[in-house]
């Protein structure tokens, strides 16, 4: 039996290396996609989730809420992505010759790195959520910190070349 | 061809693929950036060479291949851990979580190799050559499980890795799977098929070697200019979400 299962693990590793080699060709294709952060707080909004379970029956307010709540995990996913991305554009600019731009790149990395743990959360707030509509876990932190990521990026987009502003505008 | 002739020349041939990996490694002073991974690399070319030339001492050669491997195993340990600290190592935030959770890892990777210890000895530990097998499946169970967190964990923080980062993290993973599952097997079938298994892991070392160079000599990647998107159907959801708490 634990023969078995040590060969499953070294086939398990084996399918997971091919999976890895996969994934970063398709990492490196990957594009930065707008957020639109003023409807993304619109969906984290408590109040109205409050108004609408006051509003409405038990039931359709549980499948209104877990729509809103797919919605707002694709946001999240969205999120989750465009800072991986930034944190890879990120690392190219930390090695620039100009202290400023390294610097800034520095900056953006780290906050681009704490958006992706708020990402983490949020997706098991929202999962839970998901579950239990009458639950909430609001991810407070998240839109706050994205829009910190999105303003540094623009520094950087100011302060760097060209290359860099479809970013600045696109996430 | 006998498997033993046939393993003869795998070895020359991986032999030959170590001093090209040498001569890379030498070119890129790669020991600056990759100390452990050049350590481990110059010590199993070393051992290899020095394994190959006594291998009619059986002896002789029986104690350099047993501590061979234990060295290696050793420096495998460090290779796993320089991958970590260049993976993380410019993410102070997600660096303390990665810590932690490979922490954890480890210790459950611990508890199964002392599972495996115990749920073996009884059986073999009257041999020598099986209680080694033993031991060195546990480390090797250790070696790769820490290895597969990290590649988890990169793909759950969504983590970049650098070309020679990932090259050696991919040649030295699927040595390691081969290796677990050699040294499992051997350890349950004894001495048949000995020379098969042993063509099997040179095979592998060999691959490794292949994927060690050809990921040193590939030039990083450029990344390509950011393309503004097309509005998704995410919009049009987001419209449809918002009229409908409109209503």
């Amino acid at each position: 039996m634990i023969t078995l299962i040590v060969i499953a693990l070294a086939l398990g590793a084996v399918g997971l290396f091919y999976m890895a080699v996969r994934s970063r060709k398709k990492q490196s294709r990957e594009t930065v996609r707008p957020v639109d952060l003023k409807a993304f707080r619109t969906l984290l909004d408590r109040d109205d989730e409050m108004f609408l379970k006051g509003r409405l029956p038990r039931t359709r307010f549980a499948r209104l809420k877990r729509q809103r709540v797919s919605v707002t995990m694709r946001y999240v996913g969205r999120i989750a992505n465009n800072a991986s991305i930034v944190m890879r554009m990120g690392e190219g600019a930390r090695m620039n010759a100009d202290p400023e731009i390294a610097q800034t790149a520095a900056q953006i990395i780290e906050l681009a790195s704490q958006v992706r743990l708020q990402c983490l959360m949020a997706f098991a707030k929202l999962s839970l959520e998901f579950a239990i509509p009458s639950l909430q876990f609001t991810p407070a932190m998240l839109a706050p910190e994205y829009q910190k990521l999105r303003e540094n990026v623009a520094r950087l987009g100011k302060l760097q070349s060209a290359n860099l502003s479809p970013v600045r505008v696109a996430i | 061809m006998e498997l033993k002739s046939l393993l003869q020349i795998l070895w020359i041939v991986g032999m030959l693929c170590q001093a090209v990996l040498a001569g890379v490694l030498l070119l890129r002073r790669a020991w600056k950036t990759f100390p452990f991974f050049s350590l481990y690399f110059s010590f199993s070319f070393a051992a290899t060479v020095f394994i190959f030339a006594i291998q009619r001492h059986r002896e002789l050669y029986l104690y350099s291949y047993w501590l061979q491997e234990a060295v290696g195993i050793t420096l495998g340990f460090a290779v796993v851990y320089e991958v970590f600290q260049t993976l993380f190592g410019c993410h102070p935030a997600l660096r303390k979580l990665a810590k932690a959770v490979f922490c954890g890892v480890l210790v459950v990777l611990a508890c199964i190799g002392i599972t495996v210890l115990i749920k073996r000895a009884p059986l073999g530990f009257a041999s020598f050559t099986f209680a080694i097998l033993t031991v060195e499946e546990v480390a090797r169970i250790m070696e790769l499980g820490l290895l597969m967190s990290l590649f988890i964990l990169s793909t759950t923080f969504g983590l970049h890795w650098r070309q020679q980062v990932f090259g050696i993290a991919l040649g030295l993973g699927l040595f390691l799977a081969v290796e677990l599952i050699a040294v499992t097997v051997r350890a349950q079938i004894g001495k048949t098929g000995h020379d098969a298994l042993n063509v099997v892991r040179v095979v592998a070392f060999n691959t490794s070697l292949l994927i060690w160079l050809g990921y040193l000599l590939s030039p990083e990647r450029a990344e390509s200019s950011v393309e503004l998107p097309h509005r998704s159907q995410l919009e049009q959801w987001n419209q449809a979400v918002m009229e409908l708490i409109r209503q």
